[in-house]
């Protein structure tokens, strides 16, 4: 295989690699990972072409060019054809002959078309190349693979250099290195690559969740080789859960959006409801010691947040939360007490979470952290307390009002009193609070939402371009007009129907601000009150 | 951890160029053996699941390149590894040689904790050859003075030993992780400062 193109970028990030090359044309030879059975008495003395080496000439050449993109016309499917063919050409599927018990049938993923068509992977693993976890397939299975993905970093690493991405065959590979843990995403939809290490991101921090950063790394520091799997057994949940927050599960949702634009959404209510709802945790709580936050939430959306003065809480801890919460369905039956580390809030140690849905007859989830792993019965206390109260002043009733809807119906009106509008995200520069309607007509189905994504990782990208960052976007696409517009106080992204002209666009956004602004304490929380 | 169904075991396969490493991991992994020689670029890597007392075992099989224009993949390439196997080829008394420089370079790249207890294997391939040029004895006897190493004699060609040699570099490595408690101890209590250790953040980050 000829490079004809090995790029990277000067500051010493690997951010570009795109070797050219007709996979056709591919020698076997050519191949890092060669089959054995592949016979060829010149290859001795033959000077192979291989990633690595593909990869070394990259590096040596750094000479910071620039020129990224494939020629036109011509996919620039070489080393995706030789990341596969990396894969390829190990031998996975080996099953024991001799044993005769035991050893389950092997599943050669590799070669299994619908796992190598999947929109999106995205695979962790240990420092030494040890797998902890797929998002499809059996990472057991897929232990050669893993130790391809190692070879490449560690190869890159060599050179006092870390890989960031590899760009081929239609397929975004982004490698993000954190502490003893190796995480890639391998994506075909238009994400970038920030965007996908935003994810990626996201995942590191569910991992700390559940271990903490320093129990994660005193375990690696002691053995390098520890399958980390033992100690994740149970919670693969939260990952699929994480990970199917967007079109890659045949699940129709917003949740994508708020990790894009790294916010949460808030459970619209009045604002005299919701500031009865916090103060009566308030009340409850402001005697107790070392609680932290309470946070209320229902619908994967934040209804009250009460902190303890001078701490603040990330919006992606709050995502770890919503997270929880949402794949937790035995909290629904009873009372639970709970460790969960927030790593922007403290990566090194457990806050410690009650956790429970109000009554049985309203489904808002409220946890009660505190840093104290023996405040079980306080809190518990205090949670009951705090029921009855909403109970009293029927909070519970205007909730569950909120609840029923089958989607709010004032945002509907409002987008249906724009008929044209037919998606729009909204995020106040602020707080990292989004709104957005619920998704409806075209994009309700998978494929239709899978489009939308796609418009907004594209509009986000190339608003919070660091090199480049735009203040304005208008663009007329085949199948909607689309509109990004970032001023001192919001982002609004809006997707219109592809009829409308400028002017009316124009009108409208003028509408929709001029009525998220009336409405403003309803759909956003300004401030978190404090105990 | 008794519940844990499954382990994976990193194994490292190191040794001069030409000595047979990549034909042992196919023989043993594929069953298959070919003459022609066919150098290793920088690694390859095969899975094999197995059964070690009751256990279902996945080897993670890193074959690596003797040659030495090849070897540069980077110290965190040897990283975690559960077990090294050292194959010489006993009609080539160099590769017999290099073992010793072999061993000390794994030992130094992937600084395993416990160097002396690390588990190794060592086989010396190719005795299906003729022409033999160094002897069982003298083999035992590096083995012997390296803290007791294991050794196997092997024949990529003809599948002598080979299925045994992996059994056993499997057994050892297994015993070695078994024996290597979870460290349980629960982190410590997080202790609110009198002031907010977390500032706020300047882009606007908080909820």
């Amino acid at each position: 295989m000829e490079v004809e193109q090995s790029s990277i970028r000067s500051d010493s990030t690997c951010e570009f690699l795109d070797a050219e090359g007709d996979p056709e044309a591919t020698d076997p030879e050519a191949n890092l990972y060669q089959e054995a059975d592949h016979d060829d008495p010149e290859a001795e003395q033959q000077q192979n072409h291989s990633i690595i080496s593909e990869l070394r000439d990259g590096l040596g050449r750094g000479d910071g060019s620039t020129a990224l993109s494939p020629e036109p016309g011509e996919p620039a499917k070489g080393l995706a054809a030789s990341v596969e063919s990396l894969a390829l050409s190990t031998s996975t599927s080996a099953k024991t002959e001799d044993s005769s018990s035991g050893v389950e049938e092997e599943y050669d993923y590799q070669h299994d078309s619908l796992w190598r068509g999947q929109k999106k992977h995205i695979f962790i693993l240990s420092e030494a190349g040890k797998p902890i976890f797929s998002l499809h397939g059996n990472e057991d299975k897929l232990a050669t693979l893993f130790g391809v993905i190692q070879a490449l970093v560690s190869f890159v690493q060599l050179g006092q250099d870390a890989i960031t991405s590899i760009h081929a065959g239609g397929i975004k590979f982004a490698f993000m290195q954190r502490s003893s843990l190796i995480l890639v995403a391998a994506s075909r939809s238009n994400m970038s690559v920030q965007q996908l290490q935003l994810q990626l991101g996201d995942v590191y921090n569910q991992i700390l969740s559940i271990l903490t950063y320093s129990h994660m790394t005193k375990i690696f520091e002691k053995r390098k080789n520890f399958d980390l799997r033992r100690l994740l057994s149970g919670s693969e949940r939260l990952f699929y859960n994480l990970l199917a927050n967007d079109s890659s599960s045949a699940k129709v949702s917003n949740n994508i959006f708020t990790f894009l634009t790294n916010s949460i959404r808030v459970f619209p209510l009045s604002t005299t409801i919701r500031s009865q709802i916090t103060s009566a945790i308030q009340s409850n709580c402001s005697k107790i010691k070392n609680l932290v936050f309470a946070v209320l939430i229902a619908n994967n959306k934040l209804i009250a947040l009460v902190r303890m003065k001078k701490y603040s809480i990330h919006p992606a801890d709050l995502r770890l939360i919503f997270n929880l919460v949402e794949c937790s369905e035995s909290f629904k039956s009873s009372e639970n007490w709970s460790p969960i580390c927030l790593p922007k809030f403290d990566m090194n140690g457990y806050l410690h979470a009650h956790v429970s849905y109000l009554a049985d007859d309203c489904q808002a989830c409220l946890l009660l952290l505190s840093v104290d792993r023996d405040a079980f019965f306080t809190l518990a206390e205090a949670k009951a307390k705090i029921t009855d109260k909403l109970r009293k002043n029927h909070c519970l009733e205007a909730i569950n009002e909120e609840l029923q809807q089958p989607f709010n119906v004032k945002l509907y009106q409002q987008v249906v009193g724009i008929p044209e509008l037919r998606h729009f995200l909204y995020k106040p520069k602020t707080t990292a609070q989004l709104l957005c309607p619920m998704l409806r007509h075209p994009y309700k189905s998978l494929e239709e939402l899978e489009r939308l994504e796609a418009i907004y990782c594209d509009l986000l990208h190339r608003i919070h371009n660091s090199a480049r960052p735009l203040k304005l976007i208008y663009e007329v696409k085949e199948r909607e007009v689309v509109l990004a517009w970032a001023t001192g106080t919001y982002e609004l992204y809006a997707v219109f129907e592809p009829v409308v002209d400028k002017a009316t666009v124009i009108k409208y956004v003028d509408k929709l601000i001029k009525w998220i602004e009336k409405e403003y304490e309803v759909y956003f929380i300004r401030n978190h009150a404090t105990f | 951890m008794a519940s844990r169904k499954k382990s994976l075991l990193k194994v490292i396969i190191l040794g001069d160029s030409s000595v047979g490493k990549t034909s042992l991991m196919n023989q043993y992994v594929n069953k298959r053996f070919s003459n022609q020689y066919k150098a290793t670029i920088g690694a390859d890597f095969c899975t094999k699941e197995v059964v070690v007392n009751d256990r279902v075992v996945t080897m993670q099989i890193w074959d690596t390149a003797g040659q030495e224009r090849f070897q540069s993949l980077g110290v965190a390439f040897y990283r975690g590894a559960d077990c090294c196997v050292l194959v010489y080829d006993v009609t080539a008394p160099n590769s017999f040689k290099n073992l010793d420089s072999w061993r000390d370079e794994f030992l130094i790249q992937a600084s395993p904790r416990d160097p002396e207890h690390f588990p190794f294997v060592v086989l010396g391939n190719k005795v299906d050859l003729d022409n033999r040029q160094v002897s069982t004895r003298r083999a035992q006897q590096w083995c012997q003075s390296k803290n007791d190493i294991p050794y196997y004699e092997t024949s990529a060609k003809e599948g002598i030993n080979v299925e045994m040699a992996f059994q056993i570099i499997a057994k050892n490595a297994l015993e070695l992780e078994a024996e290597a408690e979870v460290i349980n101890d629960f982190p410590d209590q997080i202790t609110l400062g009198p002031q907010s250790n977390r500032p706020s953040n300047p882009d606007n980050c908080q909820c």
